[in-house]
């Protein structure tokens, strides 16, 4: 009896264990479910943090440069080791930025020094954009000479440890004059250049100097490469312009082909054709503006901007916008310094600049962002002029004699909260405007991070998935829960849900490839099948109620389907039979040219009616599945009690089975449209992927889903793309949480009220 | 043994030869078959008017199904095949081209379990009156007070009208359901165990009520309970494997039963 109890009591033991085991089991799963999604939530986060992080801007050291002259230009190579300047005796230095062991160097070490003019007085000095680093002297001759630093680099082996090499980098510099060492005639009649503005493509080079104060020098040198030798000679093309006013400033592009002149609160822009032939294009006036006087010109990366700098330490943002007069300079924004500036520099590929204002401060802004990113006084409150490497990582201050080089930290200057959801007047568009455009063949593109047309894309597409699956789904749940006989529902369910098994490569690859020309050909017929057959369901469902019952009978009710089935085919096949001729009667024949023509809508042949029902469809089978489910289990007894108070079949479905139904015909649909907004093959191969905000269903969309499929093999990790495509991970992350989230508080809401006993 | 309501015996009627007048209703020769099998046997009997009827018997004898014939619920059961007549003011139910919904306005029914709609108190009790399309408020109200007190439930809801059904306690719920059918003014209600899910209070309260519907109503109750068949029908039958086996005025059936099966029963020797 005993041993009993205790038999019993061992084996209650082990239960008690499996069950303890099962407990925990099932916790741990749960929380590290949990905790799974919390570390996606986060570590998504983690990697866009930065791109809202604003610029710092740290000392590393200061050093001396022995020089008895003023300082005409700073510069840094890219790895920031060496520097270089300018003076204003004609003299050039290169100096070592940092210590260098390897190449026996110190911090301010002169590596060479040399004479840059060797004759004639030098009244004028001009450098070229940041990226082609060349520097010009004017002279008093009307000659210029143009320096360029150039760096060596070399990899030479230090030492060989078990055949591996050891390399070091070394850095050979040296100042180097273009044009063969000699002077460059930039005015004929050899008058002193007072004023010098430089640029070039690489070959040609164009010229705008100020001679006598009002006179506009403008001088084109096209390059021209001898056949015979290779050998590329410069043949300049002089113009002379006289101006009424004195003239502060003076810019050129690198396009060669645009010159802007600087007079009392206004800009003349001149138009340099191939051969060098000027022409005023455009006088662009400040004054309306309350900027205060003019200052001085400087053009951003790619030359499309013009940035003006006013007394009053505001930066006005110019460029060319098309109008119906042509392209024409406007003002687009403007930035303020708080003070008179002193120096401006931008970078050589980003649209940031950096202004240094009379009390010493320094302000770092970006163009396209709008963004504020710095705003601080430097260490030596005297700072005359500053420069920046091509890389953007390092400035170099330069204050009295003093030199002081800073850790440039700005890695996302182009990404604001404001710029990401809000228009932005992009370069050279007509208006502000929401873009995504992020990568191009450019250097010196503006990259364009606008995530509302992707968001908008994913919301388009999603919302014609809903409006062709959401009917179908539906119905199809409502038939075949309420309607469909027994047995049939037993072979129609399964069928459907395993619809949803397809792999959704397949159906975007049939929806682009095969669906998308048939639309694109038959586009009537299409649109009269997605007419005709409801209408031709509805209208068969009505006839078959007129039908004798004795025939309904023999028929047997459940074969009203299959009877269906030839009907809708004959529907398709005449629909599409017709398209033709219909495309011929009424459009001309072509319906795409009757589109764009006269209701100038256009059609791309990956649209949204290609992707409505290719994501549509594999949609349906999640909105089926549950909403069948839910219209399936409403209680028996419940639509029994409406019956018995005399309501026909319909009258209860509608009032009272789709009520009690409804929390979960609520969270079916909004389980689709998450899985629509989530969806991306079908949407990345049926669609255009052209980011564009228009309704029009005969236009493709790009979705935040397949934007980072598209864009994430191609993007530079850490990159400010690579972050804004984090961000719009993150961002299709809140779109599902909020649906579900919605859904889910809607269903709850609907299930304390309807939820039947 | 049983005691027996009074009122059921204040008239006795001769249930073999009622007559047109007094019949409410008439089932001549009903067999149901599910599939192959057969359900019902053969019944006929008559329902008199403004009376309650009730159907008793054990599990399974087919009580339920008899009454769901009566408005037709069971077409709704596929599989399910009717021969013979129900004849309501001398014409079958079962004739092709009866408008079944309105067959069951006429028959209303109440079923085992409270099934209110997931509704206000006030729209489950106009359900009825709004799929026939009234609308205007004043019926409506007038309706509702109505049916809730036909049902004994005005006082205890008049104040809360728009209250869901389901904050209502089982035996108002089904008394809900109960005023909901008798909104539509029913010649017949059928009652299909309507307290086997209530508590012993919320039985008596019904079964009241019951007493007090037949005055307008014709009722007929499936019952398991014995005890209620003798305390509030007129006329009870006995249904045993889908057989008619006795249908008498309650008090003779309960008191002297003309078939053995019928005595074993009521005496509780099976069911």
């Amino acid at each position: 009896m005993e041993s009993q109890t205790e038999q019993q009591l061992k084996a209650n033991q082990t239960r008690l264990i499996k069950d303890r085991l099962a407990r925990v089991g099932v916790t741990t799963g749960g929380v590290l479910v949990l905790v799974a999604l919390l570390l996606i939530f986060f570590y998504l986060l983690y990697v866009v943090q930065p791109i809202f992080e604003s610029a710092s801007v740290k000392p590393i050291h200061s050093f001396e440069i022995k020089a008895n002259d003023q300082t005409l230009a700073l510069g840094m190579e890219e790895q920031a080791e060496i520097g270089y300047r300018f003076g204003a005796s004609g003299q050039g230095e290169l100096f070592a930025l940092q210590d260098n062991k390897f190449a026996d160097r110190n911090t301010g070490d002169i590596i060479e020094q040399r004479m840059l003019v060797p004759e004639g007085q030098i009244t004028s000095f001009a450098r070229s954009l940041p990226v082609n680093q060349q520097f010009v002297y004017g002279l008093d001759n009307g000659e210029a000479i143009i320096v360029q630093p150039k760096f060596t680099v070399t990899f030479p082996e230090t030492a060989r440890t078990q055949g591996t090499r050891q390399v070091e980098r070394l850095i050979v510099p040296r100042f180097e004059t273009l044009n063969d060492e000699r002077p460059l005639q930039v005015d004929q009649q050899g008058r002193a250049l007072e004023q010098l503005a430089y640029a070039t493509d690489g070959e040609g080079m164009l010229m705008a100097a100020v001679t006598g104060a009002d006179t506009l020098l403008i001088t084109k040198f096209a390059a021209e490469q001898n056949f015979l030798t290779g050998e590329t000679s410069l043949t300049p093309k002089y113009e002379q312009r006289t101006l009424n006013a004195a003239i502060r400033d003076i810019a050129v592009t690198p396009d060669l082909n645009k010159v802007f002149a600087l007079i009392n609160n206004r800009i003349v822009v001149y138009a340099v054709s191939m051969s060098g032939t000027v022409s005023e294009s455009q006088v662009i006036t400040l004054n309306g503006r309350q900027f205060g006087q003019a200052q001085s010109l400087h053009l951003m990366p790619g030359a499309a901007t013009v940035l003006v700098t006013h007394e009053s330490g505001i930066i006005s943002q110019w460029f060319e916008v098309p109008t119906d007069e042509g392209r024409t300079f406007k003002y687009i924004r403007q930035f303020d310094a708080g003070g008179p500036i002193i120096d401006l520099e931008v970078e050589d590929y980003r649209r940031t600049f950096y202004a240094v204002t009379n009390d010493g401060k320094l302000n770092v802004f970006h163009t396209t962002s709008e963004a504020d990113l710095y705003h601080e006084a430097l260490p030596n409150l005297d700072t005359q002029m500053i420069t920046i490497d091509p890389r953007a990582n390092h400035l170099l201050a330069e204050a009295g004699n003093e030199l002081t080089l800073f850790k440039l930290n700005n890695e996302h200057p182009e990404v604001t909260w404001s710029g990401l959801w809000q228009q932005v007047w992009y370069e050279g568009y007509p208006e502000p405007s929401y873009t995504w455009q992020s990568t191009s063949g450019s250097d010196d593109f503006e990259p364009k991070f606008s995530l509302v047309p992707i968001s908008f894309g994913t919301i388009k597409a999603a919302l014609y998935a809903m409006l062709f699956a959401v009917p179908i789904g539906l119905a199809a749940a409502v038939y075949t829960a309420y309607f469909m006989s027994p047995s049939v529902r037993k072979v129609v369910k399964p069928t459907v849900e395993i619809m949803e098994a397809l792999p959704t490569v397949i159906l975007g690859f049939l929806a682009g490839l095969w669906l998308a020309p048939i639309i694109e050909a038959y586009l009537p017929g299409v649109l009269a099948v997605i007419i005709l057959t409801p209408l031709s369901i509805i209208g068969f469902a009505a006839l078959w109620q007129l039908l004798p019952s004795h025939i309904r009978t023999t028929l047997g009710e459940g074969r009203a389907s299959l009877i269906l089935v030839p009907l809708v085919l004959f529907v398709g096949w005449l629909s599409f039979s017709m398209s033709p001729w219909v495309e011929a009667q009424l459009f001309d024949g072509n319906v795409r040219g009757y589109l764009t023509n006269e209701l100038g809508v256009t059609f791309d042949q990956r649209n949204s009616l290609v992707v409505g029902i290719a994501m549509g469809f594999a949609v349906i089978p999640t909105i089926f599945s549950i909403a069948e489910d839910a219209v399936f289990s409403v209680p028996k007894h419940l639509s029994n009690g409406s019956l018995a108070l005399g309501a026909t079949p319909w009258q209860t479905l509608t009032k009272v089975v789709l009520l009690t139904a409804s929390p979960g015909i609520f969270s079916a649909v909004m389980m689709g449209l998450g899985r629509a907004v989530g969806e991306t093959m079908i949407v990345l191969m049926a669609t255009g992927n052209t980011p564009i905000m228009d309704w029009n269903i005969f236009e493709g969309m790009r979705t935040l889903s397949a934007n980072i499929a598209v864009e994430m093999p191609e993007s530079e990790v850490g990159s400010s793309h690579y972050r804004i495509l984090f961000l719009a991970a993150f961002v299709l992350f809140i779109f599902t949480f909020f649906f579900n989230t919605i859904a889910e508080f809607v269903r709850q809401r609907l299930r304390d009220k309807y939820s039947s006993m | 043994m049983i005691s027996v309501s009074p009122n059921s015996a204040s008239e006795k009627l001769d249930l073999a030869n009622l007559t047109d007048e007094q019949r409410a209703l008439e089932i001549k020769n009903l067999s149901l078959y599910y599939g192959e099998d057969r359900a019902l046997h053969d019944i006929s009997m008559s329902v008199p008017k403004h009376g309650v009827t009730a159907f008793i018997g054990p599990s399974g004898c087919g009580k339920s199904t008899l009454l769901r014939c009566i408005n037709r619920m069971n077409d709704l059961v596929e599989s399910c095949k009717v021969k013979g007549d129900i004849l309501l003011h001398g014409k079958n139910i079962y004739d092709k081209g009866v408008d079944v919904a309105a067959l069951r306005r006429r028959i209303g029914m109440v079923f085992q379990r409270p099934n209110p709609f997931p509704k206000s108190v006030y729209e489950n009790v106009v359900y009825g009156l709004r799929l026939q399309g009234v609308k205007d408020r004043r019926v409506l109200d007038e309706a509702v007070e109505r049916s809730l007190r036909g049902a004994a439930l005005w006082d205890e809801v008049k104040d809360r009208l728009n209250a869901s059904a389901f904050s209502l306690s089982g035996g108002q719920q089904q008394r809900l359901v109960i005023a909901r059918s008798i909104a539509i003014e029913p010649e017949i209600l059928l009652l299909d165990e309507p307290t086997s899910a209530l508590d012993p209070i919320s039985t008596l309260t019904i079964e009241e009520l019951i007493t007090d519907l037949k005055q307008k109503y014709t009722v007929v109750i499936v019952t398991h309970n014995m005890q209620q068949a003798a305390r509030v029908s007129d006329q009870t039958a006995f249904l045993y494997m889908g057989q008619l086996i006795e249908y008498a005025n309650t008090d003779t059936l309960f008191t002297t039963p003309m078939e053995k099966r019928t005595e074993d029963y009521i005496t509780g020797r099976y069911g």
